[in-house]
């Protein structure tokens, strides 16, 4: 496992795709932060000019950081997967192909974003004005976001591995970060016991961190954490699952 | 002999179609065993399941006498290239290699350099593998089976999309890898004269069956040279030639066609034979016997009767 993991690595630090996704990210993040601090010097009653609104960006963009996720992960496995038969004629079993895959990618998302989060605060610390507790409201709004995010992720590697197709995989990230809270509820309304399990969708979790965040009452909230990890484990079982047993063609 | 690979009742089905039946077959040690048959007879499905790419429906792979997981130890003593070679297309060739080097835990850089100039591809090293011709791919492909000094190859197409010089250049060299380094080797391609010239053995598939399985030796003795006739009266041939040569090895065949095995030094004697006595000859021929005329006979001549 450890020479399939440095031979991965070796490959993802010389695609170009991954610095070119990086630094589109970022360059996102750096050119919103400069729009709202110079839309505010302009006019000074432009409301949007403060760290809260901006670090709001990132928490009402639950499902586009998913989709970012999803970016990332086509990025560095997809196309490459028709290599992994090279692999499998040396005798690299699938099972350390699907999960050394996850980890080198998974690790790299991870840098990515801890990286996008620290260029944010920096931002938002040096061009907006301060306010009492926003930073640390937006540390603790990004951690309950980590586990869907991550989900997401997960959700992207094993569709990737599988080779199902990417519209299949977009429609899927959509309906479960957007919509399924509200499917749920209609779902379950008239179901005695079942009729709050909607608080525990994805698209109704990344609503309420970013309500709670905007009226300053976020706190750490476990049930991110039991739904990520739900989604995760069922997507990876799944996943590691029907890829060992899969021809590689 | 030891049977480098060994196959017991092998069979692949793709949803309900059949595409191996049940197969028993093996590839000694020190052999060059050619597989043949048309497009979709089962050769790569063949290769793929042997590299462990497909799994069998049902029978067992031995590679090295090792089965089941301990396979993955014994397929690392093989060096696979099935149908077109797949790489990395922004990395060059040295970068494709590393990449495998790495992988494949293979100590020696300087063993990347060794492949590539093995299949002369040192002076293309630093292109990006996009840029390689097809033939440079296939050579790129070869030298990847190489990397971890394999003790068998397995190579579907390996001369698919070379030139000529470049199809004598693979052949030289396999040839070269099987009697210095006793390398076994297992080999398809549609090129049936360029295997003719490599295999010791030529094993013939069609529908996923082995049809036949032959030693170089076997088909050289079937490739041994015969007269062939075209003629207005066969009977009348027949019983011209019997009664002249009573040891005369002869068949009728349609089109007033008939073939003779034996007496092909007095070919001369035998055509004159026949006009002397009235029998019109269209047509006189000394003919051998070579590979494709055999797999013409074996799996083509068969469809088409």
């Amino acid at each position: 496992m450890m020479n399939y993991l440095k031979s991965e690595n070796y490959r993802l630090l010389r695609k170009k795709s991954f610095y070119f996704t990086t630094a589109i990210c970022f360059i996102l993040i750096t050119a919103a932060a400069f729009i709202l601090y110079y839309s505010g010097k302009a006019d000074s009653n432009f409301p949007y000019a403060t760290r809260s609104f901006f670090y709001s960006n990132v928490i009402g963009m639950g499902t586009q950081i998913i989709i970012v996720a999803y970016l990332y992960n086509a990025t560095l496995t997809g196309k490459d997967l028709s290599l992994t038969k090279q692999a499998v004629s040396f005798g690299i079993s699938r099972s350390t192909i699907f999960w050394s895959k996850l980890i080198l990618t998974f690790s790299y998302f991870l840098l990515v974003c801890i990286a996008g989060l620290l260029l944010m605060i920096g931002l938002g610390e040096s061009l907006f004005t301060h306010q009492q507790g926003v930073t640390s409201k937006f540390l603790i709004a990004s951690f309950n976001m980590v586990p869907m995010v991550l989900s997401g992720f997960l959700l992207t590697h094993s569709f990737k591995m599988l080779k199902v197709p990417d519209i299949y995989n977009v429609i899927l990230l959509i309906f479960i970060y957007f919509f399924s809270g509200d499917l749920l509820r209609l779902l379950f309304r008239q179901i005695s016991g079942l009729d709050e399990f909607y608080k525990f969708a994805p698209s109704t979790q990344l609503t309420d961190n970013l309500m709670s965040f905007m009226d300053q009452s976020v706190q750490v909230d476990y049930r991110y954490w039991i739904t990520g990890a739900v989604i995760g484990v069922i997507v990876l079982f799944i996943g590691a699952a029907k890829f060992t047993k899969q021809d590689i063609d | 002999m030891n049977a480098v690979i060994k196959t017991y009742k092998l069979t692949k089905k793709f949803k309900q179609e059949e595409i191996i039946q049940p197969l028993d077959f093996s590839v000694e040690k020190g052999e060059i065993c050619a597989l043949i048959g048309k497009n979709g007879a089962g050769k790569s499905t063949i290769f793929k399941m042997l590299a462990g790419q497909l799994e069998p429906t049902s029978g067992e792979i031995h590679l090295f006498g090792k089965s089941g997981k301990d396979m993955t130890q014994a397929q690392k003593r093989m060096g696979f290239m099935i149908e077109t070679p797949v790489f990395f297309p922004d990395f060059t060739a040295i970068q494709n290699l590393e990449y495998f080097r790495i992988q494949r835990g293979v100590a020696e850089k300087k063993r990347i350099d060794e492949v590539l100039k093995t299949v002369g591809l040192a002076n293309q090293k630093k292109k990006k593998f996009k840029d390689y011709s097809m033939g440079m791919k296939q050579r790129l492909g070869i030298a990847l089976s190489l990397l971890s000094s394999p003790d068998c190859l397995v190579l579907d197409e390996p001369i698919n999309g070379l030139d000529a010089e470049g199809i004598i250049e693979i052949r030289r060299l396999l040839m070269k890898l099987n009697h210095e380094k006793q390398i076994t080797i297992l080999v398809s391609s549609h090129i049936l004269t360029e295997l003719q010239l490599l295999a010791t053995r030529f094993v013939f598939i069609k529908n996923g069956v082995i049809v036949e399985d032959v030693s170089r030796k076997l088909l050289e003795e079937k490739s041994k040279k015969y007269i062939q006739l075209q003629v207005d009266d066969t009977s009348k041939t027949a019983q011209l030639l019997e009664r002249r040569y009573g040891d005369i090895q002869y068949k009728s065949l349609p089109d007033q066609i008939i073939t003779i095995q034996n007496h092909i030094e007095e070919a001369g004697e035998i055509n004159r034979l026949l006009i002397d006595n009235g029998v019109f000859v269209r047509e006189f021929r000394v003919e051998s016997l070579n590979l494709e005329d055999y797999f013409f006979d074996l799996v083509e001549g068969a469809d088409e009767k």
